[in-house]
């Protein structure tokens, strides 16, 4: 599946990024469409972590502009990128392990009980519980009693937890972006597949998703593209179509020349 | 908090897998709807939740026998009640601290000023309701003051500690060095009974229903537990975590206030000496319910019976005629003892639960 509209969900040209003397990324141009999966890929210190950093606002670019459905924004912070429609997901998912997965779920957007209660500032569970139960439905997962504490589940259920979480604020229709760092470097592979299925299934809503990840038969069976970085520099940028694993591994040791020399 | 849910959670299968998937994956194996546990899962989880409330019952029972007839009384029922309570109080601030993250150690020196502050006012002659306010207000201000040294990046049992010193001597200033006697007009909330019940048991009951339905209930409760187990998570969803430090701290502070008026109703005199003992025998109560120190976990109730626990050691013994001492080795081995049950049980739990877990996507993807 392909970005349907012509505007990219999330466009960055020219980014420039320098760590005092060091050039992590070097005038790098990317984009994503509403429902697509773009996988970025580049060996260790290729400057993957830095752009995705500056997707989400936690690091500003040294040079370039972002483009957030058009429109051209200066994500200055974590929190603007939210407001933009943006969310993270890091390596380390920041659950909170001692409470459920609907609270886990539900924090910072809970629902209140309608009437005094609710002015008291009393949380409606029950409500919370269903709304969860039917957004996870809808992601297609199936987890674990919604009242099951997070530290209760096993690697791939917390990923698809933290995944949901970021999900369920990024929806489709709000036109969401969603930024994943590594989401199945610590899973095996049942659990990979588990998460596989549900990038997927997120990208069909429409979500646009930007993946980092060292594993290439992931990216090969979820990506709609492909994005290589080298040392800073981009060097490939394929529809995963048009490509295979070899062409790939090429382009991330440097053993390939690259696309826009 | 995860107690009363998990209890629902168990009986609620909500609605079953099956139901909702409106195509179950094609060829795959048919997809389990791990929404309910198994029985012996749900008795350890149970056992590891209300452990103590176990131990209380073994112990009544023992002492019930042994200290035959003079432990199983109504009487004796109330005066561990009342024991218990101040203790209860004050391991009510420091639960709360600990659950969001942070250990208050001032909570001696504070309890010592806000008495010391009353008994000043109430023997000079000031109403007795605005001396209890300026006591419990100059508790949430000192609470508030910890909070916001903490959150400049100092660590907090230091600027706690530090805090316990200024306090303290805060406290020997308002009492000019020696106690303030003759506090007789607190005694409504120091040794007066109703419904043959003595006010501090009333008040403890107090506080924890206050505080459970807080921390369990309400938004900002449950926040201020999702700060204590990982501020990163309630960052990250666009909340501001440090209020809810703050928060904590005032409340840790409030309830070291309060359980400083009622020792001083209930003995009639406002005493400037902080004693750390008073931290120590609330530390203990805190960890008995299970309240891990690294934060983010624990519940009231708990807390509530791991004071009850202490307290029941200490009457049953002297009941006996044994010395004291002994029953503080036997606490230091009950709460070795209960870290050890925690540990196995939630390690047996959480094999088991991995064992059966799987998160399932029904999309026919896999
Ligand atoms: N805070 C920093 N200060 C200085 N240099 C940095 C900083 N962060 C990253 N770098 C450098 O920028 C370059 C790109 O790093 P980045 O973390 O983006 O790589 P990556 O592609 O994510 O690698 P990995 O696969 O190991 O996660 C590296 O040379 C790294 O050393
Ligand atoms: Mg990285």
């Amino acid at each position: 599946m392909t970005a349907t509209t012509t505007t990219a969900a999330l466009e960055l040209s020219g980014i420039d990024m320098h760590y005092g003397y060091v050039r992590a990324l070097d005038s790098i141009d990317f984009r994503v469409g509403q429902g697509e999966v773009v996988g970025l890929l580049g060996d260790n210190g290729a400057g993957k972590s830095t752009l995705l950093k500056i997707m989400s606002g936690a690091h500003r670019p040294t040079g370039g502009t972002v483009k957030v459905h058009g429109d051209e924004v200066e994500l200055h912070s974590p929190s603007a990128a939210t407001e933009a429609g943006i969310q993270m997901v890091y390596q380390d998912l920041a659950l909170v392990e001692a409470l459920d997965i609907a609270t886990n779920l539900n924090i910072g957007r809970e629902i209140l009980r309608p009437g005094l209660f609710g002015l008291l500032g009393f949380v409606d569970h029950k409500a919370q519980r269903k709304r969860s139960e039917a957004e996870l439905d809808k992601l297609g997962v199936r987890t674990a009693a919604m009242t099951r504490p997070v530290e209760m589940l096993s690697g791939g259920q917390r990923q698809v937890v933290a995944l949901a979480r970021s999900a369920t604020r990024v929806t489709g229709e709000q036109n969401g972006i969603l930024l994943l760092d590594e989401p199945t470097a610590a899973l095996g592979y049942e659990q990979t597949q588990v998460v596989q299925a549900l990038v997927r299934r997120m990208a069909d809503q429409g979500i646009a998703i930007v993946l980092v990840t060292h594993n290439l038969q992931l990216a090969g069976a979820v990506c709609d593209r492909m994005v290589v970085l080298n040392r800073g520099k981009k060097v490939a940028d394929v529809r995963t179509e048009d490509t295979d694993n070899d062409h790939i591994v090429g382009w991330i040791t440097g053993a390939r020349p690259s696309m826009f020399d | 908090m995860t107690t009363p849910a998990q209890a629902n959670g168990a009986a609620t299968p909500g609605n079953p897998g099956g139901a909702a998937s409106p195509a179950p994956a094609p060829g795959g194996a048919p997809v389990a709807a791990p929404t309910k546990d198994s029985a012996g899962v749900r008795g350890l989880i149970f056992l590891r939740d209300r452990g103590i409330f176990v131990l209380w019952l073994l112990l009544i029972i023992v002492f019930a026998v042994w200290a035959n007839p003079y432990f199983g009384t109504l009487n004796n029922a109330i005066l561990i009640a009342n024991a218990a309570a101040i203790s209860a109080i004050f391991a009510a601030g420091v639960a709360v601290g600990i659950i969001c993250g942070a250990l208050d150690l001032s909570i001696p020196g504070v309890a010592a000023l806000s008495s010391c502050v009353t008994g000043w006012m109430v023997i000079h002659d000031m109403p007795v309701w605005l001396a209890l306010v300026v006591g419990l207000v100059i508790g949430v201000v000192i609470g508030f003051i910890n909070g916001v040294i903490s959150l400049r990046g100092f660590n907090p049992i230091i600027v706690t500690i530090a805090m316990l010193s200024v306090t303290s001597a805060l406290a020997a200033i308002v009492a000019g060095g020696y106690t303030i006697p003759g506090l007789s007009k607190l005694d409504f909330m120091g040794t007066q009974r109703y419904l043959g019940v003595p006010a501090p048991v009333w008040i403890a009951a107090g506080v924890f229903i206050v505080g459970t339905v807080f921390l369990t209930k309400t938004r900002d409760g449950i926040r201020l537990m999702a700060v204590g187990g990982s501020a990163e998570a309630v960052r990250r969803s666009g909340i501001h975590s440090d209020r809810y430090k703050v928060m904590a701290f005032m409340i840790s502070s409030g309830c070291a206030a309060l359980g400083g008026l009622v020792t001083t109703a209930t003995v009639t005199e406002a005493n400037p000496n902080a004693s750390p003992a008073l931290i120590f025998t609330a530390l203990t109560a805190v960890a008995l319910a299970g309240v891990s120190l690294v934060g983010g976990r624990g519940s009231l109730p708990r807390v509530a019976v791991g004071a009850l626990v202490l307290a029941t050691i200490a009457n049953g013994l002297t009941i006996k005629g044994i010395q004291p001492y002994w029953a503080t080795g036997a606490t230091g081995l009950l709460l070795l003892g209960s870290l050890a049950l925690d540990r196995s049980l939630t390690r047996t739990v959480s094999q088991r639960l991995m064992a059966t877990a799987q998160a399932s996507v029904h999309t026919g993807t896999r």
